[in-house]
This record gives structure tokens, C-alpha cells and sequence, in this order.
């Protein structure tokens, strides 16, 4: 117990706290003033205001294609097929890396698009707010869809069934029972894609052109100029609103975990019987499901051409690069990286779990809020904050107490600066997935355990684990998806001799040679399915215990 | 109030798709007529068709034929919300983002009351089930009889014509339950509003019921008050599933009017009976364990096991090959029966009842006593 929560204090600490503390340390110098009221006031302050514009169309457009996903397949009686072809459409954007989206969208709908110009022929510019605001929605709505439809789910069919009874028609049942009961839901979802939106690199980085957001302009700051101070000041614009929408979206959360009062359930869920609502529904959700369909195949065509659109010649040689040529390193890199990373992570956050669910000290909220500040954070934070606080030794007294980690002469040529930050961004999602799982766990089960002699190891080793065994390997999976591929920290920690496959395809997309990044995409995603196809045989070959407590989980079987 | 209103059912049949794309029949041709004013209890195990059944005349499921009738006119093809029936959830379905206040005021604003017209109603309703001044509470702030009584004030307070209940005891303790039962119907008799209520819980039947309707396999078994079901059930299964009983395989000597004559353990007697009996066949005579006198009379019977349950004591006895459950509450008045000791015993046989024929008497298990079953009314 004692070792397992100096550990736990230990990472919170130096692995989160400290990159941050160093930020805004900088942040508060003298000259950092003059930064600040450079990107406070125009021209430079239209820089946040579209971040914030941005941030707000895409968590709106996001949380309403969300919430029609989640309406469609909880509510709206579809056959079978339908259902589960728009699900995994839904859950495509997931496991994929975060601009595959935006290259597909600049070949359909760019300048030269085969969409706009080709078939169109109408001139359309997709860089900028428009083009955003398409990938961003696209590729976020997933967050909303999962946590949608598992309250959908779990909402009690009789309070709608109740309401009709006492007389209101469909429409007034929608908006005075089901709506209501969800607005927690989904003022949650609007909260958390609006701080994915804020925090998002990749898509500005691609698709922004003239539109710049603080993400991609400390990107620029401090790749293009290097230039820390800037960093820093741009860090805490995108700290400071992220941290509060982000502990406002928990409070939501956690009073949307509350919708049912009392009594099993009852009943089968209450379908839309309403034709033309249904039809005009399942239509729209049908079109969005086809755009990201279309998105994906031009995708995986492009690994395959020279270059899509223009030169539509089928070849491997994309592959043959990515596999065969200079791309191998950053592929295997990756994998041995986030794979190390993957089994700690899923570690931390299981006995962080279970040192905030069943621990009896001071300070358990603190050390639950430390590890969460990793997912509430902003990567291009952590990424600056890193650089900061570890690119030199750190020297009590002369005595060298922590090594240089970052850049091509940190440790091991700056790999565990990545895999550290691989872990923080993960651990957050192992730590709520083993704490609701914990929580279902009756604690007498522990007191039993105790009481036939073993103590609290053994306890945990032989009972508890197995326990949220099906929790913990959600976790694991959630965390090397994230890992693989995640971009906004590691972005600024990648070194010559650890090259990561995310920063790679972002460097093939600026050499416009989309075929090169198309196929790091795709190997991307299949290395990622691969992984969650392997996780998933061994939850399945285990035994069968307790709910899994990752809601995409939940969402899959079904 | 209201004008109690009369409900029938006309050859109502539910038949449903299962997913492996079978058809199963939940409700099969069943036809009632209910009462102005009467509570009457839709009764039996699990998946016989009384939720079904119950669903449908609220308007959750639509009938695949037959129709439904409310003071004669046909509500069949009415949406739900155009039934003016008030129903109370197995879950209560209560809404919890509303005050009880406002949960119960939600069916009053939808027929346009507002203002102090609405809170009168609203204080008038929460009052008759005693949760006067807990207006203001959210329903996870009560208890589950509390809310149990919200439900059952939401669904009152729309004045309906005609009050449906699925289960809602289920979710509570047996003490609890016991009181709430008595409470519904003490507030069903003072308002006279014709109800149906489903159940498998067949004390609760007994105990709030004008009408009994046990279902089988979708179809209706046996109706009638509580009382009659009891004493002449129909068939094994009623007899078996309303209170416990005994089944004695016997032959009919004799019949005369609404009893026969009989052959049972050794022993000629009168008993009520079905109609078409014929003399010279096997019949099965029912026989109430508490029926049974231990002490004295012709029977000689075994004990095979005695368990104490305080207000009386069961015992099992062997009577010849048959085995019989007796129950005697008169433990006090002469003592306690040992295993393997022989008693005296006898059955008084107008309080017995032959069956209907074609009711084989092969399996004569009866179940434990259900401690519940035996809880004082509250």
C-alpha cells in the first residue's frame, strides 16, 4: 500500500505537475507580459477568438451528430445491418489517427477535389473554418455518440411509457421527459469535444491555412522559432479555459451517472414509432455514416495510388516505403514505444484506482484530480512543459538527482520522454475505467479475502484484479489506441532516432506526398484493430466476470 | 370523482415475433368484463400473458385482434395518451429530474390546470397517500414506499377512468408491501375507480381483489372473487397457484347436484363438486392443508417432518401411500407431532372439492410454506 502510493504520488508529480508547474513558471516572468498582451489584443487576439469559435461550432455540430447516432440506434427501429454498419462508422474515427480525415477531405473537397472540382466543378476552398469544422465534427462525434447512447440505454423505458400516459403525445414525451433527463449527457459531450476541439494539432496544422488557433500557432512558435517564452504564454491560453470546461463537463458527468432512481428497469426500450421522424432521422445518420465510408476509401485508395485523383495508377509503393523503406523505423518505434507504454499506464491507473475508490488517506481527491489533469490537459501543454522541464539534467547541489529527457540527446535518445507522456495521456482512462469498475465491487469481498488471512497484496493480486480484469484490459486497449495515435505532445518530443508514425505522416502531408502518408494511415489502423482484435480474444478466453466499464465496449457488443 | 367505468375485453390476442422469428402467442383469445368500480387482478406465474394483457389496454401494445372496450366504446385504436387510464410502473417510472410535486402535476398541466386549481389538485392528491408536505423533495430523495406512493399519486391525480397496475409492490419489502397493498385499496374503494392489477404474488390477490383472473399460458384459467377461486379452483394449476393445496386421488361412488360421493384414502364421503362427474371414474379431490384437524378422527398418518413456524406448525404426513401437507395452528392447544409418531387425523369434507375430470392426480408435491404468505394484514 505504502510503496503503491508513493508510486502513484511520485508519477502525479513528476510526470504531470512538474511539466505544468514549469510552464507557468515561465509564463509569469517579466517578459512573458509583453507575450501575453501580444496575443490578448488584435491583430494577434484573433487567434483566440477562432479557437474559441472553433472549439464551439465543433462540440455543437459534434454533440448534435453524436446524439443523432446514439437516438438512431437506441431508438429508431432499423434492421440489423443498418445498425451495426452506422455503429462501426462511428467508431472508425476512434482508432485512427487524427488527421486521416483531414487528408481525405482535402483530396474530395480541396481545391483540386475530387468531389468539388471534378464532379462539381465548383471552387471551393476547404482550408480554413469550413474544412475544420467538417473533420473536427467527423472525427469527435464518436465521444459523444458512446456516452449518448449508454444513457439513452440505460434510461428507463416506462418514464417515457409514463408520460404517455398521463396524456402527452410524442413530441411533449420527447421534450419534458427524454430530453431533459439527457440535457446533463449532453451538456457533458458538448464540454469534452469542445476541449478536444481546443486542443486538437494535427487538423489545424493541416487544414487551418490563414484560420490559425492557439494549438497550431504554438505548434509553430516553437518547431518554426523555437522560440520557449512564446510556448509557454500559449500554453496557458490553452491551459486555463481547457481546465475549467473540463472540470465543469465532470460535474455534468457525474449528475448524468444519476438519471435512474429506482426499480429494475422494465420493459423493452421505447422505439420511434413515428414513420416519417424515423425515416428523416435514420436518413441523416445514413448520409453521415456514407461521408465517413467515402472518407475511409479514399484513404485506403490513396495508399494505393501515386497519388489519388491526379495520377490513379494502383502501386505499392507507398506500403513499400512505409514497411520496407524509411518508414519501418517510425512503425516499429511507435509500436515498442506505445507497447511499453500501453502495460504501465494500464498499471498506474489501476492501483490509482484503487488507491481513490478503497484508500483511507488525505489527499485521495488530489492525487485523483493529479492523474485526470493528463487527460484534461492539453497534449501541446505537456509537449511544451516537457521541453521545459526536462531538456536540461536537473541538479540538486550538484548532483545530477534527474537526466536530461528530451531531444536526440536525452536518455535513450528522448524515448522515455515519449513513453512518459504516452502514459500520462492514457492513465487518466485506465484510472475512471478501474474506478467504476471498483465501485461496483461489493468491498465485504475484499474484508472476506482479509479475514481468510491474505493481506492487502495478496488481496489485491488475487482478488480485486481478477475482478476488473475485463476493466483493466478495456483499459488497455483505450490506452494503445490513444498512444498510437496521438500526436499534440509527442509532436514536440520526437527526436531523430525516435521517430513516431503520427509525426511522420505529418511530414509526408506537408511534402504533399499523400500516397506516403495514406499508407501510414492504414497501417496505423490496422496495427490498432490488430490490437484490439488480440486484447479482445484474451477478455474472451478469460472468464467472464463483471461489466466491462468502458462504454465503447459496451457499445460494440451490442 | 369520476363515473366508474366499465371495461371489457373482447377476444383480445397478442401474438409477437421472437427474435429467432417464431411466433409466440402472449395473450390467446381472452375476453373479461369488468365491473364499475371493481379491482380486479390479473394473477400467475411469469410470462402467462397478464402484462401483456395489462399493456394493452393502457395502449403500450396493440392488439393483433380483439377489441377493447371502455363504457362500450372501443378504444382499441387509441394512442395511449388518449385513454385517460392512469398506470402505475413495476419501476414507477418516476420522473427524476422533477420534484414530486411536479411529477404529480405533469398529467394536470397537460389537461391545462395551472395556477392554485393545479395546486389544490396536486396538495389534494399527494395528501390522500399521506406524502403531504413532501411536495418539494426529487424522487431520489425519497424512500422506495414513498416513491412507490408518487407513483401511484401521478397516476391518480389525472382523475382516470380507469387505474392499471404492473406489479408495484414487487420492488418493495414484505412488510412494506403488505401495508402499501392494503392502502391501495383503501384508496381504489374511496375513490371507485375500476383497476387492474397485475401480479404473481397470489396473496396479494387475494387480499386486494372484487375479481381474480388467473392466466395460463396466455389464456384465461379461472376468474371469480378470491374467495370462490379458492375454495372451487377449476384445476390443478388454480388450486396449486391460489393458496396450497392437496390432491387426493379418489373414485366417484355417487353424484347428486353440485357434490359427489367419494372414495378417498380408504374413506366414503360427500364432497362439493365439479360439474361432470361420472360414477365409477378417478377424480382428484383438493384438500386445503389447513383443512387437515390433527388429534383425532379416523385418518392414521405418519409424520415425515414437522417444521415450526411460530402461528402454526406444517407438518408432512404419509396417509397410506399419499403424501399430505397439513397445517395446525393449534399447536398451543396440544403440542408438537415428533417425526415418525403416528397421529390421528381427518379432514372435513365440505371443505374439500373434486375437480373437474381429466385432472390427473400423479404429482402430489406441494411446495414449502412461503412465510410471507402468512404475514398478518397490516
Amino acid at each position: 500500500m505504502a510503496i503503491a502510493l508513493a508510486i502513484a504520488i511520485g508519477f502525479v508529480l513528476v510526470a504531470i505537475i512538474w511539466p505544468i508547474a514549469s510552464m507557468v513558471s515561465v509564463s509569469l516572468t517579466g517578459e512573458a507580459f509583453a507575450v501575453f498582451e501580444r496575443y490578448l489584443t488584435p491583430p494577434q487576439g484573433q487567434i483566440l477568438i477562432n479557437t474559441v469559435i472553433l472549439g464551439i461550432v465543433v462540440a455543437t455540430i459534434g454533440t448534435l451528430i453524436g446524439f443523432l447516432f446514439a437516438y438512431v440506434q437506441v431508438r429508431v427501429p432499423l434492421p440489423r445491418y443498418l445498425k451495426r454498419f452506422m455503429h462501426l462508422m462511428a467508431l472508425l474515427p476512434v482508432v485512427s489517427p487524427p488527421f486521416a480525415l483531414a487528408l481525405a477531405a482535402i483530396i474530395l473537397f480541396g481545391r483540386s477535389g475530387l468531389i468539388t472540382r471534378d464532379l462539381l466543378g465548383i471552387p471551393f476552398n476547404i482550408y480554413g473554418l469550413p474544412g475544420l469544422t467538417l473533420v473536427m465534427s467527423l472525427s469527435f462525434f464518436p465521444v459523444a455518440y458512446i456516452s449518448l447512447s449508454g444513457l439513452l440505454r440505460a434510461l428507463d423505458p416506462a418514464l417515457d411509457e409514463a408520460a404517455t400516459n398521463l396524456g402527452a403525445s410524442r413530441w411533449r414525451t420527447f421534450r419534458t421527459v427524454t430530453l431533459p433527463l439527457l440535457i446533463p449527457g449532453l451538456a457533458s459531450s458538448f464540454l469534452l469535444l469542445f476541449v478536444e476541439a481546443l486542443a486538437d494539432l494535427g487538423n489545424p496544422i493541416v487544414l487551418g491555412g490563414n484560420f490559425q488557433v492557439l494549438a497550431s500557432r504554438l505548434y509553430l512558435a516553437i518547431i518554426g522559432q523555437y522560440d520557449l517564452l512564446a510556448g509557454a504564454v500559449l500554453g496557458i491560453l490553452l491551459l486555463v479555459p481547457s481546465l475549467i470546461v473540463y472540470f465543469v463537463h465532470r460535474y455534468y458527468a457525474e449528475r448524468a451517472s444519476v438519471i435512474s432512481v429506482t426499480g429494475k428497469p422494465s420493459g423493452r426500450p421505447a422505439e420511434l414509432t413515428h414513420r416519417p421522424t424515423a425515416i428523416v432521422l435514420a436518413v441523416a445518420a445514413l448520409l453521415v455514416s456514407l461521408l465517413v465510408l467515402l472518407m475511409y476509401a479514399t484513404i485506403l485508395f490513396g495508399a494505393f495510388t501515386n497519388l489519388v485523383g491526379v495520377d490513379n495508377t494502383l502501386t505499392l509503393k507507398n506500403f513499400a516505403f512505409v514497411l520496407f523503406g524509411y518508414g519501418v523505423e517510425a512503425v516499429t518505434d511507435t509500436v515498442l514505444l506505445a507497447g511499453i507504454a500501453t502495460p504501465i499506464a494500464g498499471l498506474i491507473g489501476v492501483i490509482i484506482a484503487f488507491l481513490v475508490v478503497r484508500g483511507r488517506f488525505f489527499g485521495r481527491g488530489a492525487l485523483d484530480f493529479g492523474t485526470m489533469l493528463g487527460l484534461a490537459v492539453p497534449g501541446t501543454v505537456f509537449g511544451i512543459g516537457y521541453l521545459l522541464a526536462f531538456n536540461t539534467p536537473t541538479e540538486v547541489g550538484g548532483v545530477t538527482i534527474f537526466p536530461k529527457l528530451t531531444g536526440g540527446a536525452g536518455v535513450l535518445g528522448g524515448a522515455v520522454a515519449i513513453v512518459l507522456v504516452y502514459i500520462v495521456r492514457s492513465a487518466p482512462g485506465g484510472l475512471r475505467s478501474g474506478a467504476a469498475a471498483l465501485q461496483q465491487i461489493d468491498p465485504t469481498i475484499e474484508e472476506a479475502s482479509v479475514s481468510l488471512g491474505a493481506d492487502q497484496s495478496t488481496t489485491f493480486r488475487r482478488v480485486v484484479l481478477p475482478l476488473i480484469r475485463p476493466a483493466f484490459l478495456t483499459g488497455l486497449i483505450y490506452s494503445f489506441a490513444r498512444s498510437m495515435t496521438a500526436i499534440s505532445a509527442v509532436i514536440f518530443l520526437t527526436t531523430p532516432s525516435t521517430r513516431i508514425m503520427t509525426q511522420q505522416i505529418l511530414n509526408e502531408t506537408n511534402a504533399a506526398r499523400f500516397g506516403n502518408a495514406f499508407a501510414y494511415c492504414v497501417i496505423l489502423i490496422v496495427i490498432v484493430c490488430a490490437a484490439i482484435g488480440v486484447l479482445y480474444w484474451i477478455i474472451g478466453s478469460g472468464t467472464r466476470i463483471g461489466r466491462t466499464a468502458d462504454p465503447t465496449i459496451a457499445a460494440r457488443s451490442t | 370523482m369520476t363515473t366508474s367505468a366499465t371495461v371489457t375485453l373482447e377476444r383480445l390476442t397478442k401474438r409477437f415475433r421472437s427474435p429467432d422469428s417464431r411466433e409466440v402467442v402472449a395473450v390467446d383469445d381472452v375476453s373479461l368484463d369488468l365491473a364499475g368500480g371493481s379491482f380486479v387482478t390479473l394473477l400467475g406465474p411469469s410470462g402467462c400473458g397478464k402484462t401483456t394483457t395489462l399493456r394493452m389496454i393502457a395502449g403500450f401494445e396493440v392488439p393483433t385482434s380483439g377489441r377493447i372496450l371502455v363504457d362500450g366504446h372501443d378504444v382499441s385504436r387509441r394512442t395511449p395518451d388518449k385513454r385517460e387510464m392512469g398506470m402505475v410502473f413495476q419501476s414507477y417510472a418516476l420522473f427524476p429530474h422533477l420534484s414530486v410535486f411536479e411529477n404529480v402535476a405533469y398529467g394536470l398541466r397537460l389537461r391545462r390546470r395551472s395556477g392554485s386549481d393545479l395546486r389544490a389538485a396536486v396538495e389534494r392528491t399527494l395528501e390522500l397517500v399521506n406524502l403531504h408536505g413532501l411536495g418539494q423533495r426529487r424522487p431520489s430523495e425519497l424512500s422506495g414506499g414513498q416513491q412507490q406512493r408518487v407513483a401511484l399519486a401521478r397516476a391518480m391525480a389525472i382523475e382516470p377512468r380507469v387505474l392499471l397496475f404492473d406489479e408495484p409492490l414487487s420492488n418493495l419489502d414484505a412488510k412494506l408491501r403488505v401495508s402499501l397493498r392494503s392502502e391501495i385499496r383503501r384508496i381504489q374503494q374511496q375513490l371507485g375507480i375500476t383497476s387492474v392489477y397485475v401480479t404473481h404474488d397470489q396473496a396479494e390477490a387475494m387480499a386486494l381483489s372484487d375479481v381474480v383472473v388467473v392466466m395460463r399460458d396466455g389464456r384465461v384459467e379461472q376468474f371469480g372473487p378470491p374467495d370462490e377461486v379458492y375454495r372451487r379452483p377449476m384445476s390443478r394449476f388454480v388450486a396449486d397457484f391460489i393458496g396450497r393445496a392437496n390432491f387426493l386421488e379418489a373414485e366417484v361412488v355417487a353424484v347428486e347436484g353440485d357434490s359427489a360421493e367419494v372414495a378417498v384414502l380408504g374413506q366414503r364421503m360427500r364432497v362439493p363438486a365439479a360439474d361432470g362427474q361420472r360414477v365409477g371414474e378417478t377424480a382428484t379431490v383438493v384438500v386445503r392443508p389447513e383443512s387437515i384437524r390433527l388429534g383425532s378422527g379416523e385418518l392414521r398418518a405418519t409424520v415425515r417432518r414437522s417444521t415450526f413456524l411460530g402461528p402454526l406448525v406444517e407438518y408432512e404426513l404419509l396417509m397410506g401411500d399419499a403424501v399430505v401437507v397439513a397445517v395446525d395452528p393449534d399447536w398451543m392447544g396440544h403440542g408438537l407431532h415428533g417425526v415418525g409418531e403416528e397421529v390421528a387425523c381427518s379432514f372435513r369434507p365440505d371443505q374439500a372439492y373434486v375437480l373437474p375430470p381429466g385432472q390427473s392426480a400423479e404429482v402430489a408435491e406441494v411446495a414449502p410454506v412461503d412465510p410471507d404468505a402468512l404475514a398478518p394484514e397490516g
